[in-house]
């Protein structure tokens, strides 16, 4: 697929840039859109327990079947997201710790596991090891068109579940107390929300690697909720933040020599929420120093 | 006066309307011999209580009696270590859409992203069901249980930036919308000023004159005796239950609220003031 | 984070073992007169030097299994044990085995280690940056025989009733490679002019380059632990497609991500780009594989290369996973 000939005027519009640009937005726009339900249920830190079990899965996958393609990695990561996430509620239900210690003991332990497997696999030099370590800190520009379709099928299939059951994981985020006495599920309901949270953090391995795909996450949804006090809003806005940062993130890595591209994604994503932060109307922090100096009494 | 559910066209009947086509049956909530525990430490012991017939309801009794926790028991929302909880007779699985509630004010995050109209349409998802947004239907249901609360000009105010009183009739529009037949209402007086609990009240006593049941967690002995038809006392135990002045005796009241003894003047007074206007 | 995790985890290796260090080196001298002297080399690379040149003589160890990248390996306590019972320990230098360097410091004063590419002249070798050089000599069949002395003097050193049976197998091997070395321009040669363009996953290859006249570019900078970027993929990608470059190459113990990128960065722009097959660059060959020896492994490749760039249409030549090959004279 060549690009269109004026696209082509563009200096840097690859088809390896543009495969990785879609790629990339697909996760980002998707991760906003996700981590923003995940903000309301006041959960951030689900985020960061799946994304530091994703090791595990990687290196378990890779024992298992001997096999290094992404689909296959990506599966395995999935299925120890899951588990590690399922770990915090057995922590936190059968030792009576609290929800972000659980939290921080499966992120801990499971990380630890992660890279002592991953080592272990380079010590023994197991044919088609190399790479694994790559899961990391994202290889970003070395997706292929094959990558990218995957990741964009996935974000895609994410973003619709989300949107199916919107008004239901709104209801619960909000107030779980009433679901559950109208009859929601809420139980499911969660544990869908956490799924969805796991795939995309997987999702966002090749992308931004586990170190930093927690930040995809959880970045453009507190950037998006400084502007607006509407739940639809708030995802539209959350996606459109993340594929703003990944899309961001990638050109300037197109342009400036050596520098990596998944890194440069969540700081693309980190200078937007802090542009929110700061400027945004009614929540921002200009607009609330505002607000105080105009509050002050008039001086006797 | 016409109730709600005979004006606006509603969702075909469940099975339960159509078992009891034709006559109407009161509602009856029948707690038999509850016992909850929290950790170990008993909560509510043996409680059995029956509500039948449309009327105001309080469950009174001092902080920490576990009136809250009988209302959550009943709705399934703290487990039960004994004992049982029937509407109709029924588990409250089966009639689910029939039965409303209105939450402590306080678990709720005021800053969430939610408008007042959003706020009182949530009321409208039990019958929604899976997937469907709400429509035209639900949304001037929704106008209308603003309406009958006075919140009508504010369906688009973000709710953090509402009243006490105000925010409080927001839940009660919420449970309005559920087009229930019984109603369960936690505490729904406190924090809110004198207009907007009598503007509550109002609304509450109308549900009560349209043949619903309203059950009602209230903290105020004073308001208790000049509004409720039928108390219970509640202190980890059912102290006394019956129409309001048998219940609310200086006997029953000093074993329930032992050394209160002011109070116990005052609330005789209202008791006699009450019975001598009906 | 992530680094500051596993250099710890190295140290508190270290420690444990240096913990139980002791002993082992009071037993050291007593082995060595008893039995045949055990090296441990960490790389499989010096692992067949030290073999080349001590014989039947010494029992070589050699820490890295084939197709282990020794830019990021760390160290076991296992392998720290080995290191420590071993009578002397070679190791390639440079830098290339990265994370090894505290743990082959702290071996130093109880165990002899012998790092051979640091004996080279650094005239001869090629800077990466200030007092930093590329590692990959072994590339460079000729500049390698100059790491024979060292372990010559080790070895005889080590077991001095055999230092001339020592001598003289060490210079029949620098000889060999000399030859070898010859041998290798030859073949490079036989590429025509303007095709002599090597792209591989990392840059291991600059010595081989020099010496045998072909230009080399990675994808990867001199370690593979340095990320690629989107400019140096399409930077690349626009090198492959201008000068019609027919083949890419992977690595035994590279990750080749890489190049599939590139491969398809340059077929959607028209030009196919073959891959040339899978070189042995920071590791040899499994044991009984034709790469299995230096000179096996530095032939495999040559032929890999040329006939991947000389646009033959026969199957992707790949060493790594050919049948052994009759073994070559000298080697």
């Amino acid at each position: 697929m060549n690009p269109p000939a004026c696209l082509a005027a563009a200096p840097a519009l690859t088809h390896n840039t543009l495969v990785v640009a879609a790629g990339v937005a697909a996760v980002g726009c998707a991760a906003g859109v996700v981590g923003s339900l995940s903000l309301l249920r006041k959960r951030p830190l689900i985020g960061d327990a799946a994304a530091h079990t994703t090791l595990v899965g990687v290196a378990g996958a890779f024992l298992l079947t001997g096999r290094r393609d992404l689909p296959t990695l990506l599966t395995g990561a999935l299925v120890a997201a899951v588990a590690g996430l399922a770990a915090v509620v057995l922590v936190r239900r059968f030792t009576r710790t609290r929800d972000d210690a659980a939290t921080a003991i499966v992120i801990g332990v499971g990380f630890g596991l992660g890279i002592a497997l991953l080592s272990g696999i380079t010590a023994r030099g197991l044919p088609g090891s190399a790479g694994l370590e790559q899961f990391l800190l994202g290889h970003t520009a070395a997706l292929t068109a094959r990558d990218a379709v995957v990741l964009a099928v996935v974000s895609a299939a994410a973003v619709a579940v989300v949107l199916l059951g919107l008004k239901e994981a709104t209801l619960v985020a909000f107030d779980a107390a009433f679901a559950a006495a109208t009859g929601w599920p809420v139980g499911w309901i969660d544990q869908v929300l956490v799924t969805l949270v796991a795939v995309m953090v997987v999702v966002g391995l090749p992308a931004a690697g586990a170190v930093l795909v927690t930040a995809l996450v959880v970045i453009p949804p507190v950037a998006a909720r400084q502007w607006t006090d509407r739940v639809p809003t708030l995802l539209l806005l959350g996606g459109t933040f993340g594929l703003v940062a990944a899309v961001t993130g990638v050109a300037v890595s197109a342009v400036v020599p050596r520098m990596p591209t998944g890194p440069l994604v969540v700081l693309a994503a980190a200078a937007i929420c802090i542009v929110s932060l700061v400027i945004a109307p009614r929540r921002g922090w200009l607009a609330r120093r505002r607000r105080q100096i105009t509050l002050e009494p008039p001086r006797a | 006066m016409p109730t709600l559910q005979s004006r606006l066209p509603g969702p075909p009947p469940r099975e339960a309307d159509v078992a009891d086509a034709g006559k109407f049956v009161p509602p009856v909530v029948e707690f038999h011999d509850v016992t909850v525990a929290y950790g170990g430490r008993p909560v509510l012991w043996n409680v059995d209580l029956t509500i039948a017939e449309p009327c105001l309801f309080g469950i009174i009794g001092p902080n920490g009696a576990g009136k809250s926790t009988l209302l959550k028991s009943g709705l399934g929302l703290v487990p039960l270590v004994h004992g049982t909880a029937r509407f109709w007779g029924r588990p409250l699985a089966e009639v689910r859409g029939r039965v409303g509630y209105v939450p402590q004010r306080e678990t709720v995050d005021w800053d969430f992203p939610v408008s007042v109209m959003d706020v009182v349409l949530m009321g409208t998802y039990g019958r929604l069901g899976w997937f469907r947004r709400p429509g035209g239907r639900e949304r001037s249901l929704a106008r209308e249980c603003l309406d009958r609360v006075g919140l009508i000009d504010v369906a688009d105010r973000q709710i953090g930036r509402l009243s006490g009183g105000q925010q409080q009739r927001v839940f009660v529009a919420r449970a309005l919308a559920q087009e229930a037949d019984i109603y369960f209402l936690d505490e729904p007086m406190a924090g809110v000023d004198a207009r907007s609990q009598e503007q509550i009240f109002g609304v509450l006593a109308g549900l009560r004159s349209e043949g619903r049941l309203v059950v009602v967690v209230h903290h105020d002995l004073r308001t208790a005796a000049a509004w409720f038809d039928r108390v219970a006392l509640i202190d980890m135990r059912l102290v006394a239950t019956g129409p309001t002045a048998e219940v609310l005796t200086p006997a029953n009241l000093r074993r329930t609220y032992a050394g209160q003894v002011d109070l116990l003047e005052e609330i005789g007074q209202a008791v006699a003031a009450r019975g001598r206007t009906t | 984070m992530v680094f500051g995790r596993s250099k710890a985890a190295v140290l508190v290796a270290v420690a444990a073992v240096a913990g139980g260090c002791g002993p082992t080196a009071e037993r050291a001298p007593a082995k060595s007169q008893a039995v045949r002297p055990r090296v441990v080399a960490t790389t499989t690379v010096v692992a067949d030097l030290v073999r080349q040149v001590g014989g039947d003589r010494v029992t070589v160890d050699c820490l890295m299994a084939a197709g282990i990248d020794p830019h990021s390996y760390k160290a076991t306590p296992r392998d720290a044990d080995r290191l420590a019972a071993a009578d002397l320990v070679v190791a390639s230098g440079l830098h290339l085995e990265g994370k090894l360097a505290e743990l082959l410091n702290r071996l130093g004063r109880r165990v002899p280690v012998v790092a051979v590419a640091d004996t080279l002249p650094k005239d001869r070798l090629l800077p990466v940056a200030t007092d930093l050089y590329d590692p990959h000599v072994w590339f460079d069949a000729a500049l390698w025989s100059g790491c024979v002395p060292v372990v010559v003097e080790a070895l005889a050193a080590l077991d001095p009733p055999h230092a001339d049976e020592y001598r003289g197998r060490g210079a029949a091997h620098a000889a060999a490679l000399v030859a070898l070395d010859g041998e290798l321009e030859a073949r490079i040669a036989s590429i025509p002019d303007g095709g002599r363009v090597l792209v591989t996953a990392h840059d291991a290859f600059q010595y081989f380059g020099r010496a045998y006249g072909i230009e080399v570019v990675g994808v990867q900078g001199t370690s593979t632990e340095s990320e690629a970027g989107l400019g140096e993929i399409n930077r690349l990608v626009d090198m492959l497609v201008e000068r019609k470059i027919p083949a890419v190459f992977v690595e035994t113990s590279v990750s080749d991500r890489n190049v599939a990128a590139l491969v398809e960065g340059a077929a959607a722009r028209g030009h196919v780009v073959r891959l040339g097959g899978r070189l042995y660059s920071d590791s040899l060959g499994e044991t009984g594989g034709g790469g299995d020896t230096l000179a096996g492994a530095l032939r495999a490749n040559v032929e890999a290369i040329v006939a991947g760039l000389t646009e033959k249409t026969t199957a992707d030549a790949d060493p790594a996973e050919q049948a052994p090959r009759p073994a070559a004279a000298g080697g």
